[in-house]
């Protein structure tokens, strides 16, 4: 996991790629690179072009590169698969970005200059990628975000899965294509942003940590998630953690919890999950990784009350069973099974059950299930707004999150050229 | 959700490839080479539409030539895995009438005017020559190639019939070619089949034609079943040799332009083995003005234009060269004859941080080369300096890049 390639075993591994026509992998990718073609130029020895065709499709094109879950994506439809084993199309590709990085990033052409100016609020994954592609349109963009560009990348994905020199080599490239506004946003700069700009794409993420709703949450040793993984990644000498660590959760924002509190140094770090493996919804080679690290994953556990005086001592929980009946996400319902508490003991638990959107300025904004709601041209209730990433539709991965910044980009352009309404039908 | 596939905007700038050969511009030095790619007109529209800077149509002849194709032609030269290192063809020239190719030579340059279209001709008789010439000027193509040299449809019975073969019928034809032609250049198409490819070269410039394309198909058995013994491509259980392609015959193409360029000051169209850009670089480097590819687009498809151009870019901005025309003969003062040669006393050195154990050095040297290598131990192997002479073998067998080295022995 995580390999970076020699030259040689870019070559070799490049060579196996039967250069589909029209091919899956490049169906698969959300941000549709140009898989067949890049690997060609890498096994022609012109890496810095195969570098060049990934950051044409992919604003964020090392990150990708390090962390993309390909084993969903492109990978997993690979044709050489269904002959011997997949091409290992993700590292390829860091292979031929991080070539590009070492020798200096390739000069882009001019791009045109229309005389609009659109607002980014939120420099995430999909903040990027929606900024790149108007700059390409030629659009003046601002991007507003109140720390360093990189959103979940930079602020929570551990430094042992994405360093920030690796994410830096995305956003270096990217800072000169539009300016950064370092500021927090909130409901009186909102309404002025509406009022400057011809448009507004909205990308600040979620953020907040969702609760859990057991007794005891608010104990001292119980961690919410995202408050744990962004202290840990900013100062992790700072961060102290006890010996047992509980993780609740299911999926990779769960694992990556797990591991980063193995290499704080706690020294028994269970993941206790409501239903069985098979619902997890984590990429496999995390999971596998994570139980390398020696962390311990327990199934059909339902977390029911912290345990403890003035700080945590342990987590009650029950086991659980798993009914036919499914629900709306498709996997069957956990139920209790009663009398069946135990304890497990613990000086820190880590709740990772989700999140949800921290923005607290954007109630007239319309939404569903909690998410901004948008219509397919990623356009939310309000005109001139249009929204996308985790805002939309919870915690996806990076490239989808940037696949939709560069959606929305054209959105907004077919809208600031007139091809579009500018109110959805929300 | 889904994500609809829209057109990408393009970031980064094409480099001009274009230049000057032939006293035709050409918009890179990319063309494709006289074969079923090229005998159709949607086809050639579409490698042109992707950026294939000339064509030259699959070859043409008279009226009422009889083409009497058969099938299975194709077939494969598989080595080591890779199932096309070498293609085969029993191919023949055009089916369609030559009144069909004056029509798709109309058409491309009225809808391409800035690419280079070319047709390819066979005859037999003077007055053929002439009058293919004729025809085809006056359609409006912008080069002529003359295939002198197509190896499939004989197994050798009669010389004349690969006219490249002979030194007199090829200056007499050529110079029929040339005396007909008014207005573009005359490419002779040749093959490395003879025993001196340079008599083969000045006789086509004392005829007067403008270039050489060299060089054409490598006639070859492909291949024979050992069960059954029927040759490759079986028909019916019989063969005839076929004319192979590829990468499996890049070398023997390089040493042919390469000879040419050495010894007649004639321009030359590099064709036969090129895949990539750097193989035409390659190509250029020992002469060839422009390089004509086939098999890689019978392959892969005319797709692989946009790798030839972005490597060629890359590699010109990379060696500093103002157009790719900079490359041409640029390798040529470096290939001597033999008793030219340095004669240094050379050792090859094993980087034995890289060597990972697998010894194929160890008995390549021992049953092939200077019994100068010894297995260590922990399997690496180590040269013993005082018998290795620097051959070379073990570099080119050992599998890691850049394990092994070959110096002066100072």
């Amino acid at each position: 996991m995580n390999l970076t390639l020699t030259a040689q075993q870019a070559r070799v591994e490049a060579e196996r790629c039967l250069q589909c026509f029209d091919a899956p992998c490049e169906q698969a990718c959300p941000t549709h690179i140009k898989i067949p073609k890049f690997i060609s130029m890498i096994r022609n020895g012109n890496i810095i072009g195969a570098a060049e065709i990934t950051k044409t499709s992919n604003a964020l094109a090392n990150v990708c590169g390090k962390i993309c879950p390909e084993e969903i994506f492109c990978q997993s439809v690979c044709t050489r698969g269904k002959q011997d084993s997949p091409i290992q199309i993700r590292e390829l590709h860091f292979f031929a970005t991080q070539e590009e990085v070492k020798k200096g990033f390739s000069k882009t052409k001019p791009f045109p200059t229309l005389n609009k100016k659109v607002a980014v609020v939120g420099a995430g994954p999909s903040g990027l990628g929606c900024a790149f592609e108007l700059s390409k349109y030629g659009y003046l963009v601002d991007v507003f975000d109140k720390g360093k560009p990189g959103g979940v990348p930079r602020n929570s994905i551990p430094a042992f899965r994405l360093a920030d020199k690796e994410l830096e080599s995305d956003t270096k490239f990217l800072s000169k294509y539009f300016s950064l506004k370092k500021k927090t946003v909130d409901g009186k700069a909102f309404e002025q942003i509406q009022k400057l700009y011809n448009a507004t794409f909205l990308a600040v993420g979620l953020g907040k940590d969702r609760p859990i709703g057991i007794p005891g949450e608010k104990m001292k040793g119980v961690l919410p998630v995202l408050q744990f993984l962004e202290s840990a990644k900013a100062n992790p000498k700072r961060m102290k953690l006890g010996k047992r660590v509980v993780i609740v959760g299911g999926g990779n924002v769960s694992l990556d919890a797990a591991a980063t509190a193995k290499r704080l140094g706690a020294e028994s770090v269970i993941l206790v999950y409501r239903r069985s493996e098979k619902e997890m919804r984590v990429w496999k080679a995390e999971l596998e990784e994570a139980r390398k690290q020696g962390v311990e994953i327990r199934f059909l556990i339902n977390p029911v009350a912290v345990v403890g005086k003035k700080k945590v001592e342990g987590v009650k929980c029950r086991h659980t069973k798993l009914r036919k009946q499914k629900d709306k996400s498709g996997r069957p319902i956990p139920v209790e099974v009663k009398g069946s508490e135990f304890i497990i003991d613990a000086n820190n638990i880590i709740i990772a059950i989700g999140q949800s959107i921290a923005a607290d300025w954007l109630e007239g904004v319309e939404r569903e299930k909690g998410y901004i709601k948008v219509d397919e041209n990623f356009r939310t209730s309000v005109d001139k707004i249009f929204a996308g990433g985790d805002m939309i539709a919870g915690e996806g991965t990076i490239v989808q999150s940037v696949a939709q910044g560069k959606h929305a980009a054209q959105a907004i352009h077919e809208f600031l050229s007139g091809k579009q309404e500018a109110a959805s039908g929300i | 959700m889904e994500y609809k596939k829209f057109k990408e905007i393009e970031i980064y700038p094409a480099r001009d490839l274009s230049y000057n050969f032939l006293g035709i511009q050409f918009e890179n030095p990319f063309i494709l080479a006289a074969a079923p790619s090229t005998d159709d007109l949607e086809m050639v529209r579409r490698g042109f539409q992707m950026g294939w800077a000339g064509a030259i149509l699959k070859t043409t002849s008279v009226e009422g030539t009889k083409v009497d194709l058969c099938y299975p032609m194709m077939s494969a030269f598989e080595h080591e895995g890779r199932k096309l290192f070498g293609m085969g063809n029993i191919d023949l020239i055009s089916e369609h009438h030559i009144d069909k190719v004056e029509y798709n030579v109309r058409m491309l340059k009225k809808e391409f005017p800035a690419k280079m279209v070319a047709a390819s001709i066979m005859a037999g008789r003077k007055e053929d020559w002439q009058h293919l010439v004729e025809r085809l000027e006056k359609a409006g193509v912008d080069l002529i190639e003359c295939s002198f040299s197509c190896p499939q449809g004989n197994i050798g019975e009669d010389p004349g019939k690969m006219l490249a073969q002979s030194l007199s019928a090829t200056e007499l034809t050529a110079r029929w070619v040339k005396e007909a032609s008014k207005r573009v250049p005359i490419s002779i198409k040749i093959t490395p089949h003879v025993t001196d490819i340079v008599e083969v070269a000045r006789a086509v410039k004392r005829s007067g034609c403008d270039a050489l394309t060299a060089s054409n198909s490598i006639q070859a058995l492909m291949g024979i079943d050992i069960k059954t013994f029927a040759p490759t491509p079986s028909l019916d259980g019989k063969s005839t040799y076929s004319g192979m392609t590829g990468p499996a015959i890049k070398p023997i193409t390089l040493r042919t332009i390469a000879e040419i360029a050495r010894n007649v000051d004639i321009p030359i169209m590099g064709t036969g083995g090129a895949s990539t850009w750097s193989d035409a670089v390659e190509f250029m480097s020992v002469g060839a003005g422009v390089v004509e590819f086939c098999t890689v687009v019978m392959h892969y498809g005319f797709r692989v234009i946009d790798d030839l151009n972005s490597g060629m870019s890359h590699y010109l901005d990379e060696m500093k060269f103002s157009s790719p025309k900079e490359i041409v003969g640029k390798a040529l003062p470096n290939i001597v004859s033999h008793n030219e040669l340095p004669r240094k006393r050379m050792r090859n050195h094993i980087h034995e941080n890289l060597c990972i154990g697998c010894d194929l050095c160890y008995v390549a040297c021992r049953d092939g080369g200077h019994n100068a290598i010894d297995q260590l131990e922990n399997r690496i192997a180590h040269i013993d300096w005082e018998r290795c002479v620097g051959c070379g073998l073990c570099k080119f067998v050992c599998p890691v890049d850049d394990c092994i080295e070959i110096m002066e022995w100072i």
